[in-house]
């Protein structure tokens, strides 16, 4: 069992939540990057999601996009990703890693995926891909990284149940319309469509894309199985970026955390 | 190879490789809906009647084909033919596509119309039709393109529309994209976005081909009326390749018709500063598609170069792709220097002034026609007019206007 399934099922046992934070690696710098990972599990993070660059992320809001153009300034590739990771495993061989991006990358580098070096990374997330599949159906082989499928307040009932079917890691819920960092949250639908999921579900189903204040996470965290917090962890990165001085994040997470325990 | 193409894309929409539907959860309940709503219309006679129709009243068509005398005898290897899609309402082969996927989302009841543009001219035939219907429409363009193209983008506002220029990664075509599929996701429940090439996500590329055909059919019939065979070439520019494939669609099955696509050479393809992924690219996915795509050497999107607008864009098509990969269809480039030195020429000769898009068809010419004798019949579809362009070319030539 890979390290994501592992916590995840622990957690389960401790009948508590997960908290799952988001950088995008590369950004300010790679150096920043490690160590606010290691400041990210030190704060109560679970698992971490690490951002690859790429020049065109549809998905995201201007924060989050603006972070990706700073990390492709100083031409962070997924091969120094790869080697970002394994440096992080030196310290840390037991927080789980997702990968988190665009489809061109992943292809561009599918023998690192393929690879994967001491298995240090241990899932991967394509947010542009249809739920019901993933990195093996573009021919990205690789049985000990498990896949995040995304269901959005869009997706019809008769795909929840085969996208529920086909996801190994958990099941990321897009709680709002929109790209990450938006603020148009409706608890009712989130509420019922993570109902609806965990009808099917075989992993557990975490909640994100809008949640950004303590009570956005105590809130939703009652719904789902844990919550991922993006945007407004790297609007924090980047108002340090220059100072480089991240303890704030810290800070915030471990109030997260306490908020959804 | 034996090419049966006509019948693509696959139910998955994939035209050999290429293809597909690359895009986030959010957006996937749209595009089937958007497939279903097409799939029922387009054999039904209302709506094909509807279509054609506005096509003929609203846009003036058929647009005619038209000897070239002078340019013919320029080259004296053999007739050139002009199919005027530069005559159409609002200047270009634009408006044939969104005449088409207007109705459609007329159809399905959407109030707010987007679209994204890079010459402008798919912004003015959107908030053309968006005026028509009397529905919201925004259309988004690259910070950059909002300069280059600025008569383009003071007539989408005189249509009412609103222009939201986009400032992020390169400020071109890309980006526009990029911000239009943005807001598409978030506003996905009211909104039709009308793409403006046979680009993006299944069933776009299939639905604009499928509309902008209209001018290939008209071709094959003027053809035998003017010069009672097929072409033996049709030149057309490639950008996102809308105009090409709605000249080349219906000939894909006559062998004898060499079809070719221009793209935007920039500085020059061996400089790499283009706009030219068929002909220096390798295949990726970029905007719901995948397709040959212009990467760097880490798997980014590389920034293209080009003097028109309306080409300045890394991808292409994926049913271009599928063409070349077949060899039905040949792919070259055109340098910025060669399009604007037929930007002046056929203004001089024709009394046609194309847009930089269409000048690129025409620049080949110059290669094309040494391969002919003086019985061949070459088309090149005139995509475009050129007043949008009178700005940047005034610029580069150091006139202030
Ligand atoms: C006149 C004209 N020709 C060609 C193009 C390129 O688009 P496409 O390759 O989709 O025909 C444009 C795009 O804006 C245009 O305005």
């Amino acid at each position: 069992m890979n390290r994501l399934s592992k916590k995840l099922d622990e957690l389960k046992k401790q009948n508590k939540k997960a908290l799952v934070a988001y950088l995008v690696a590369g950004d300010p710098d790679l150096d920043s990057t490690l160590d606010i990972m290691h400041m990210f599990v030190k704060s109560g993070v679970d698992v971490i999601e690490v951002g690859v660059p790429f020049t065109d992320p549809i998905a995201e809001g201007p924060i989050i996009q603006r972070a990706h153009d700073r990390a492709i300034t100083k031409k962070t590739s997924l091969e120094d990703i790869f080697k970002l990771i394994t440096k992080f495993r030196l310290k840390d061989d037991e927080t789980p890693i997702v990968l988190m991006g665009y489809l061109n990358a992943f292809i561009f580098f599918r023998h690192l995926i393929e690879e994967n070096k001491n298995n240090s990374v241990d899932s991967i997330l394509v947010v542009d891909i249809p739920g019901e599949l993933n990195i093996a159906d573009y021919g990205i082989k690789n049985e000990n990284i498990n896949t995040i499928s995304l269901i959005s307040p869009t997706t019809k009932a008769d795909r929840i149940k085969s996208i529920a079917n086909n996801s190994s890691g958990f099941i990321y819920y897009v709680t709002l319309r929109g790209v990450t960092g938006s603020s148009n949250l409706n608890v009712e639908e989130i509420s019922q469509n993570i109902k609806e999921i965990k009808k099917y579900a075989k992993v557990p189903t975490l909640a994100g894309f809008g949640i950004k204040s303590i009570e956005d996470a105590k809130l939703l965290s009652s719904h789902a199985d844990g919550i991922i917090i993006g945007s407004s962890i790297v609007k924090m990165i980047e108002d340090s970026s220059d100072s480089k001085e991240f303890a704030k994040i810290g800070e915030y997470l471990s109030d997260i955390k306490k908020a959804i325990s | 190879m034996e090419v049966k193409n006509k019948n693509l894309p696959d139910q998955n929409g994939f035209y050999g490789k290429y293809g597909g539907k690359f895009v986030p959860e959010t957006l996937m309940y749209a595009l089937e809906q958007l497939e279903e709503t097409y799939n029922k219309l387009k054999d039904n006679k209302d709506f094909k009647d509807q279509f054609y129709k506005d096509l003929s009243e609203f846009v003036g068509r058929p647009s005619p084909l038209y000897f070239a005398e002078r340019l013919s005898k320029h080259y004296g290897t053999g007739s050139i033919w002009l199919k005027r899609e530069d005559l159409n309402h609002t200047g270009a082969h634009k408006i044939n596509n969104t005449i088409g996927q207007i109705l459609l989302a007329k159809h399905m009841g959407k109030k707010r119309i987007i679209a994204e543009t890079g010459a402008g001219q798919h912004g003015v035939a959107t908030a053309t039709v968006a005026a028509r219907l009397g529905l919201e429409c925004h259309i988004y363009m690259g910070a950059e393109d909002v300069i280059r193209q600025s008569l383009n983008v003071y007539r989408i506002k005189l249509l009412g529309a609103k222009v939201h220029s986009v400032d992020s990664g390169s400020a071109t075509l890309k980006d526009a994209l990029n911000e239009a599929l943005r807001d598409w996701v978030t506003n996905v429940d009211d909104t039709y976005y009308i793409i403006g090439s046979v680009t993006g996500p299944h069933p776009y590329p299939m639905i604009v081909r499928d509309f902008n055909s209209v001018v290939g059919e008209e071709l094959i019939n003027q053809s035998s009326e003017l010069f009672n065979a097929m072409p033996d070439a049709i030149v057309a520019c490639v950008g996102g390749g809308s105009n090409a494939m709605g000249v080349f669609y219906p000939f894909i099955n006559i062998n004898q018709t060499r079809l070719i696509g221009v793209e935007a050479g920039g500085k020059g393809v061996e400089t790499g500063e283009h706009a030219a992924p068929l002909n220096d690219g390798e295949p990726g996915v970029l905007h719901g598609a995948l397709s040959y795509l212009m990467q760097d050497d880490k798997g980014q999107v590389k920034e293209t170069k080009s003097v028109s607008a309306g080409l300045d864009y890394p991808g292409v098509g994926p049913e271009h792709s599928w063409l070349k990969d077949s060899g039905r269809a040949e792919y070259v480039a055109v340098s910025d220097e060669d399009a604007l030195r037929a930007f002046h020429e056929v203004s001089e000769f024709e009394g046609i002034i194309p847009a930089l898009e269409t000048a690129h068809a025409f620049a080949y010419l110059d290669t094309l026609m040494k391969e002919f004798d003086s019985s061949a019949n070459v088309v090149v579809n005139v995509s475009g007019r050129g007043d949008k362009d009178i700005n940047t070319v005034a610029e580069i030539d150091g006139i202030k206007v």
